[in-house]
């Protein structure tokens, strides 16, 4: 339980996180729990009313994600809720969602002991079109592709939501008792932002989550991925007016190392804001696309290159982001560069505190990597990281695939 | 320097407007560690035809305020970005119907950001080879929008919704439009457009509101602006019917999108009589559409729509529409569906208690909101161009009745203004 008081918000947020490692045997039906959770709950089985309590609480947010991080799938459910000082509420707003998120996480709504057939096929095709509706937003499912295509023979190559063809089996026992299973061996972490205390959200918190007996369990260390023997190069063919170029790169270091922050830099020169090298070279100097940057997964120790240029343009622009990297690995980057960069993270990492889910989505970093650092620290580090550190991430960063989506005719 | 206190919302703005004309509002909010500044011209794709103080007309080619957003990060010096970014501000900008916005988000030398963001937008450097190159940068920014089906769905409806009235025009331009763009044409709108007197600075953030005001005192009253005629734009008057009633598209989406939209045709509005009607057709809607409502809830049961089913209302002085869908298998049992349940609902009115209830979930989210300083800052703007304030949302939606809002659910409804456009993989 993680408490985080502040008078800044005119809410409380709360997220609950609970993790278990990817597995191809689990991945789906964990996905679809949250699915059929937040139809309603042993006191509010039907959704429609279930709804109403949520509008009634001055429409309290709430809602669920699930994702990857390193090797774990992540099923975080969020709610938010108006400090009642602020409205004339006839019931403490706070209380009342906590109890209302520990009934949809501990005490579902079941009919003899399974869940309700009703929810499960509904979801079921819900979870469906969502997976199916991937492909739908280019952008994203370009960069999907290419972890897929790259991490073929790692847990991390699943989808955080699963894998359509495993939906059609699911039954309401089948997933009652991987929700069983969830509930008694996932790591569970509940966070609360606002104007409150440890004590009493504590105190809420007994008294609202049936917690299940046993140890609470926690995240293992991301496994160490291979070595690239060859560059893996993907091209495939949709109906697209742009091609969507994408590469992944295996950068060895991840949140718990020590070289991280110098990660964090070399990731922020190449391509992570609109000074960076790629912005710059590929966009400002070339012409060649509207977006092109860079994003560190800092879990997985992933660094993915995005662009979306003309598709006749592919080996243009291929050829001057490899020379970006290799002028990383050169060290060729300017003081400039890399006070222009520090100066970025910076701002992000003290902007943090100004927004509860980034706070929340900050400290739960150190949960999953087991590496307790906060802000101020890792500002510290990246303040101290040396020019000869961002090289050596970058000589030791090794493009794995890259995966090009382009138009449909066959040249 | 005014100062204006919001008890209900516990906000204190301060306000003054400066000689050459230019409005600036700042709010402090204690404990934040960032500040976030935006600075608006009243200019967005719609204004494409205009004149200044009784000169002559002027069209300008579709998407022009989009390209003259992108250009104006250029100085002579080099990209603003790489200023901002030393120190270490994060800036961006963006275009939308009826405003441009230039910002910057950072947590120290607060001064010298807002320094960089009020100068780079009072100085346009634009040159034939610049613009030049700026056409490649853009004409890929349309190429993605193009395969952006939600995107393309949503302006596709738009266009269906009007014949004349420029909002049907895409706020990026196509090819061949931003391709008649030259410096000469943006010089013209920059001047016409980014005059002070047609803009607004707002900062939100742990500032000193009296230092922040004597900074940008001082920053204009170093400057010289003639003073300028008012801003006169051309409309045509829009037809009352939609130009299609239908409209598709194809594009690989796995199922069809699909929006509603109807359209309003009504003589314009005072902004208070135009905020009230928008809030209390926004509280129609989703007390008969909402995520609570029985029509939701019988088309989820029967798989005719997704999570992905909303709806909006957008109003201004001289347009009114909504948007409703999302994705569905079946756009035209979806369409039959929905037609037989809000005619009920215009034949029985809404529930009292759903009614009182989507009340206060508007209420909280619009108290969510305010945690948010980009949010605020984006809002406030949007609300201040049409003459309301941000701030006094709360009371405007306690007042809304029952019976104004059956009102609206018997006037918005009419089947004749209707227009439909969907985007599948399959032919038209």
């Amino acid at each position: 339980m993680h408490v985080l008081p502040t008078e800044r918000f005119k809410t409380f947020s709360i997220s609950l996180f609970a993790g278990l490692p990817l597995a191809e045997e689990t991945v789906t039906e964990t996905a679809l729990i949250p699915f059929v959770l937040r139809r309603g709950t042993e006191k509010t089985p039907e959704t429609i009313a279930f709804r109403e309590r949520l509008d009634d609480l001055y429409g309290a947010g709430f809602g669920f994600d699930v994702y990857k991080r390193g090797d774990a799938q992540i099923v975080q459910f969020r709610m938010d809720v108006i400090n009642d000082k602020f409205v004339s509420a006839d019931q403490p707003l706070l209380a009342e969602s906590l109890k209302l998120l520990g009934e949809v996480v501990t005490a579902p709504a079941l009919e003899n002991g399974l869940f309700r057939d009703k929810y499960v096929e509904a979801e079921k095709d819900t979870l469906n079109k969502r997976l199916e509706a991937i492909v739908n937003d280019k952008i994203r499912y370009a960069a999907e592709r290419c972890i897929e295509e790259m991490c073929a023979g790692e847990p991390y190559r699943l989808h955080a939501l699963g894998q359509r063809a495993d939906i059609a089996s699911i039954t309401p026992a089948s997933l009652t008792e991987q929700y069983q299973r969830w509930l008694s061996t996932a790591a569970f972490d509940l966070y609360v932002v606002g104007d409150t205390t440890l004590a009493e959200v504590e105190q809420l918190v007994a008294s609202a989550f049936r917690i299940p007996q046993g140890e609470p369990a926690g995240y293992s260390k991301s496994s160490d991925p291979r070595h690239v023997s060859e560059v893996n190069t993907v091209i495939e063919r949709m109906e697209v007016n742009q091609g969507k170029l994408n590469m992944g790169l295996r950068t060895h270091t991840t949140y718990a190392d020590d070289d991280y922050p110098a990660a964090l830099l070399f990731n922020g020169i190449l391509g992570g804001y609109p000074h960076s090298k790629l912005f710059l070279n590929v966009r400002e100097k070339a012409s060649l696309a509207y977006y092109a940057a860079s994003r560190l997964d800092g879990h997985k120790g992933i660094c993915t290159i995005q662009s979306g240029i003309e598709i006749g343009n592919f080996e243009k622009a291929t050829a001057i982001i490899q020379e970006q990297l290799e002028s990383m690995r050169a060290g060729n980057y300017s003081e400039l560069e890399t006070s222009q960069t520090k100066a970025m993270i910076a701002n992000h990492l003290r902007e943090l505190q100004d927004s509860a889910g980034e706070m929340i989505a900050y400290d739960f970093n150190s949960v999953l990597s087991g590496r307790d650092r906060s802000a101020e620290e890792l500002l510290r580090q990246v303040q101290a990281v040396t020019n000869e550190q961002i090289a050596a991430v970058a000589r030791k960063t090794e493009l794995d695939t890259i995966y090009f989506l382009r138009d449909g005719k066959e040249a | 320097m005014e100062k204006l206190a919001y008890p209900g919302v516990q906000e204190t703005i301060y306000r003054e407007v400066l000689p050459n004309g230019l409005e600036v509002v700042v709010l402090p909010k204690d404990g934040f560690s960032k500040t976030y500044a935006t600075f608006s011209t009243r200019y967005g794709s719609i204004d494409n035809r205009f004149a200044v103080g009784g000169e002559q007309q002027i069209s300008v080619p579709d998407g022009i305020a989009h390209f003259l957003e992108h250009k104006m990060f250029e100085e002579p010096t080099g990209d603003i970005f790489a200023t901002f970014a030393s120190q270490g501000a994060s800036a961006n900008a963006y275009t939308t119907f009826d405003r441009t916005v230039y910002l910057f988000s950072a947590t120290e030398q607060i001064e010298a950001n807002l320094e960089t963001l009020i100068n780079f937008v009072q100085s346009p450097y634009f040159t034939d080879e610049n613009v030049e190159k700026e056409k490649g940068i853009i004409e890929q920014e349309i190429n993605m929008y193009r395969d952006n089906a939600d995107w393309r769905v949503y302006f596709g409806l738009i266009d269906a919704l009007y014949q004349k009235h420029p909002i049907h025009i895409d706020i990026a331009g196509t090819a061949e439009s931003i391709g008649k763009i030259t410096k000469e044409t943006l010089y013209s709108c920059y001047e016409t457009f980014y005059h002070p007197s047609n803009m607004f600075l707002f900062i939100v953030g742990g500032v000193d509101p009296e230092k922040v005001m004597e900074l940008v005192r001082r920053n204009q009253a170093a400057k010289q602006f003639e003073a300028q005629g008012e801003i006169k734009r051309f409309i045509d008057a829009e037809p009352e019917a939609v130009r299609t009633p239908r409209k598709t598209a194809q594009l690989p989406v796995s199922l069809p999108k699909v929006l509603f939209g109807f359209k309003e045709n009504r003589a314009p509005l005072a902004s208070e009589a135009l905020l009230r009607t928008e809030v209390a057709t926004k509280l129609m809607l989703d007390t008969l559409l909402g995520s609570s409502s029985p029509i939701y809830h019988a088309l989820y049961d029967d798989n005719l729509i997704s999570d992905s089913f909303g709806h909006e209302f957008n109003s201004a002085e001289d347009y009114a529409f909504s948007v409703i869908g999302g994705e569905t298998k079946d756009p035209e049992a979806l369409l039959t569906r929905l037609r037989s349940a809000i005619e009920e609902a215009q034949a029985n009115g809404l529930s009292e208690a759903a009614f009182e209830r989507t009340k206060r979930k508007k209420i909280g989210s619009y108290l969510r909101l305010l945690n948010s300083p980009e949010a605020i800052a984006g809002e406030f703007t949007r609300y201040r161009f049409r003459g309301a304030d941000l701030f006094k949302l709360v009371p405007v939606y306690e007042a809304i009745t029952l019976d104004e809002a059956n009102a609206r659910l018997r006037e918005h409804f009419s089947w004749d203004l209707m227009a439909v456009s969907i985007v599948s993989k399959d032919p038209a």
